[in-house]
């Protein structure tokens, strides 16, 4: 199933790309095309920031979400103000936007890594016997 | 695949492969074995030694100086992180943090402690702060030898 869905995934991101990329050549850049892009760029930075919180940083898991949360959140305002996404009176949605990903990323996170160790104490105690 | 075992004593471990046909199942099985033949150099004050893949519990990387250990000695190591890893490929040794290398081969459990960081317990009752990024790179170690 997890294959399933992330083969979807990625087949999704490429139907996207392609579609765009010939709307591109035939419409020229329209406001969801451009969407699309800005959300793409904007990921980019988020994994790329992440990226190295992961790699320097050894904070327990729920600190590492907070940190996350609060330099997605910077990264995700800083965007928005330059691609005017946000104004002034409605800043503050992108601590819901951040907050409502980072929650759910979270919650698979230590769902994910549970299952992970109990596979892996699994197999060393089958590999005991 | 027949399978023939028998003590020598006074050799080395030997191993001779038989095979009708040279074959990618032929050349992957030696490729395995040569793997299992691994061995780096480390030195201890003033010696030299050849330590086997076998006897590694884990490498460190403290202030840019490498450090193997076994079960009870320390060995120095000449190279950097991404050397060794380029060498350890498909062997039972995976990068369980920024700075430290663990054989899963010396491994008791993973657990998670505290503050949700991971813990790896070794067979010498070592314990190693494991990064939950590198989590599923253990993982796959695992499912390899278990296909």
């Amino acid at each position: 199933m997890k294959r399933i869905f992330r083969d979807t995934c990625i087949l999704f991101a490429l139907a996207v790309l392609s579609v765009f990329a010939m709307s591109i050549i035939w419409v020229g850049m329209t406001d969801e095309i451009k969407l699309v892009l800005q959300l793409f760029i904007l990921s980019f930075v988020i994994a790329f920031a992440n990226y190295f919180l992961d790699e320097y940083t050894s904070l327990p898991m729920i600190g590492s979400y907070i940190v996350k949360y609060i330099a997605a959140t910077v990264v995700v305002m800083l965007f928005g103000f330059i691609v005017g996404w946000f104004y002034r009176s409605n800043f503050w949605m992108a601590f819901i936007y951040v907050g409502i990903v980072l929650v759910m990323a979270y919650f698979i996170d230590a769902f994910k890594t549970k299952r992970d160790i109990d596979y892996i104490n699994s197999r060393i105690r089958s590999k005991q016997k | 695949m027949k399978i023939e075992k028998r003590q020598v004593e006074g050799q080395p471990l030997t191993v001779i492969v038989e095979y009708p046909e040279w074959n990618n199942s032929v050349q992957s099985l030696i490729g395995k074995i040569e793997k299992m033949d691994l061995s780096f150099v480390g030195k201890s004050e003033d010696r030299a030694v050849s330590i086997g893949i076998s006897e590694i519990y884990y490498i460190e990387n403290v202030e840019r100086k490498l450090f193997l250990y076994t079960k009870d000695e320390v060995f120095r190591l000449d190279g950097t992180m991404p050397d060794i890893e380029s060498r350890i490929f498909d062997t039972g040794l995976v990068r369980i943090s920024r700075t430290c290398i663990m054989n899963t081969d010396k491994l008791r459990e993973i657990k998670q402690i505290r503050n949700s960081h991971l813990e790896a317990v070794l067979d010498n009752d070592e314990k190693l702060i494991v990064s939950r990024k590198y989590l599923p790179d253990i993982k796959k170690v695992f499912r390899k030898e278990g296909v």
